[in-house]
């Protein structure tokens, strides 16, 4: 009896742990309520992409994750603490568990490729040593293929060069959660699915967890675990992508309607 | 104040942006004590603000000693008065025209520069960047720059004196003959230590408003590239502005402390 309850528990999936758990999301700016009410629950491990038109505030939910944006109304808990009520500290400690890449690549400009890695190391986790530091650069250049680009500028990088620097940015932290705003927007089909494979491919191996914000189908077929569908201010339909293809909801199914 | 987009107006928008500014002030004093000063950057960025501007302060502060000799001549030859040159230029330069002129071309060049280069930070994201990554963009962007101004400034003021000396020389030796040490002589016989110091004291204050206000503008410009353009041109407007305000607040002082 013993051994078979030992068989049943060494073969159970699993337990999920929600470790971003978002209710009752609210967000104006002016006038215009952005987010009227947000649920959202993301299992260790798992890939969310949130798909929705442009404006419709999906990357405003990203920024409340990681506080860059305060929200107006609801709760935000991230592996169990409650980021509006976080301070400064707190924050900056929960920031370097998190990843964001942000649309542009957000790369800075007087800096170059290897300065841009080196500054999440040298000042968030404090590192000294050379060695390791340049390790750290060379792992994550290799990542997204980008060795030979470790000494350029960002203004010589093409946009896809720039958007898989970001990303090695925000690896390099080897944070546990990755926040990805729209990661191909602006790039050509090629790119933007060389781009989605090496999402998946660093969330294998970094084993993070992340929020794809996307209207790119071809990225969330790519990427997703889960997809949640937003339209105006909320959360309207929720699935897998195959899932979501048969939805009878009516702009799930214009999203889907390209898609064979 | 720039994420909620408030909608204000007249007075109540004036009141808004003081309030606006003594937060920024609060965090960039609570930043240069708070540890892991950022050299590097703060010597780049006097490298960048004090040496790339000398040639600008230089050639117009030796135009203007010498237009200053030009003008004075004819009116002081009326009175008989042409060996009192050296004696009113050198006092008027460093009492007013060298800290004021200086401050003005440094308010222009290097209050609109930190306004551009920190508006367009915050266009592209990369302000965001550092502070989800959990770096400190004040310490590391702020910081460093306004004490990188409020050290050149000063540092400028005192080279443009010394070159606008040299321009009221040459000036000078168009009509008259009059040897290189005796200008010299007559020149600092005429400056007392009331003269040099408190006109050195408010360059401090001129390097920290052109520096605070340059940031401050860029810092919290809105995202878009209009804005950019518009936190360069009120950091100049706003900067020049405050040169006159501690200009006149400073002769008031002067005044009570040395002249009574």
């Amino acid at each position: 009896m013993e051994a078979v309850k030992e068989k049943k528990e060494a073969t159970a999936k699993p337990k999920k742990e929600a470790i971003i758990v978002i209710k009752g999301l609210k967000k104006s700016f002016g006038k215009k309520k952005v987010l009227k009410d947000i649920n959202l629950e993301v299992d260790r491990g798992e890939n969310v992409v949130v798909l929705g038109k442009s404006g419709e505030g999906k990357s405003v939910t990203i920024e409340c994750i990681v506080g860059l944006l305060t929200p107006d109304g609801g709760s935000i808990k991230v592996f169990g603490d409650e980021v509006t009520d976080m301070n400064d500290n707190q924050l900056k400690e929960l920031r370097m568990k998190i990843g964001f890449l942000f649309q542009s690549g957000a790369l800075f400009d007087s800096m170059t490729v290897r300065e841009n890695l080196e500054f999440p190391l040298t000042r968030v986790l404090k590192m000294k040593d050379q060695r390791e530091i340049d390790e750290r650069v060379n792992e994550v250049l290799e990542g997204v293929g980008l060795v030979d680009a470790v000494d350029k500028m960002p203004s010589d990088l093409s946009g896809g060069m720039r958007k898989r620097i970001g990303l090695a940015r925000t690896l390099i932290i080897k944070p546990e959660i990755m926040l990805y705003d729209e990661p191909t927007t602006g790039l050509d089909p090629i790119t933007s699915r060389e781009i989605s494979e090496l999402i998946l491919n660093m969330q294998k191996k970094y084993k993070t967890t992340s929020i794809i914000i996307t209207h790119d189908m071809e990225c969330a077929r790519i990427t997703s675990d889960r997809v949640v569908i937003m339209d105006d201010g909320e959360y309207i339909a929720e699935g897998t992508f195959e899932s979501l293809q048969k939805s009878k909801n009516e702009i799930a199914r214009e999203f889907f309607k390209d898609i064979s | 104040m720039a994420e909620q987009e408030l909608e204000l107006t007249g007075w109540k928008k004036w009141f808004a942006e003081v309030g606006d500014q003594c937060v920024f002030f609060t965090r960039f004093f609570r930043n240069i004590f708070k540890g892991g000063f950022e050299w590097s950057e703060f010597i780049r960025q006097c490298y960048e603000i004090g040496y790339r501007s000398m040639m600008l302060v230089g050639i117009t502060s030796f135009i203007m000693g010498a237009v200053l000799i030009l003008q004075l001549r004819p009116s002081l030859e009326s009175f008989g008065q042409v060996g009192m040159l050296p004696k009113t230029l050198s006092v008027s330069l460093i009492r007013e025209i060298g800290p004021v002129i200086t401050a003005l071309i440094c308010a222009g060049k290097i209050s609109s520069s930190i306004g551009a280069e920190l508006g367009s930070m915050k266009v592209t994201e990369q302000i965001d960047a550092m502070e989800v990554s959990g770096a400190n963009p004040v310490q590391y962007l702020v910081v460093t720059r306004i004490l990188a101004v409020t050290l050149m400034v000063p540092l400028l003021t005192v080279i443009g004196d010394v070159i606008g000396l040299a321009g009221g020389f040459l000036a000078l030796n168009i009509k008259d003959s009059v040897s290189y040490t005796l200008y010299l002589h007559k020149c600092v016989d005429s400056i007392d230590f009331s003269d040099f110091l408190p006109a050195f004291v408010k360059t401090i204050f001129f390097g920290f408003a052109i520096g605070f206000v340059g940031c401050y503008k860029g810092f919290n410009s809105n995202k878009g590239t209009e804005s950019v353009g518009l936190a360069a041109n009120s950091a100049v407007v706003t900067a020049s502005l405050w040169i006159f305000v501690i200009d006149a607040i400073a002769v008031q002082v002067t005044s009570i402390l040395f002249y009574k």
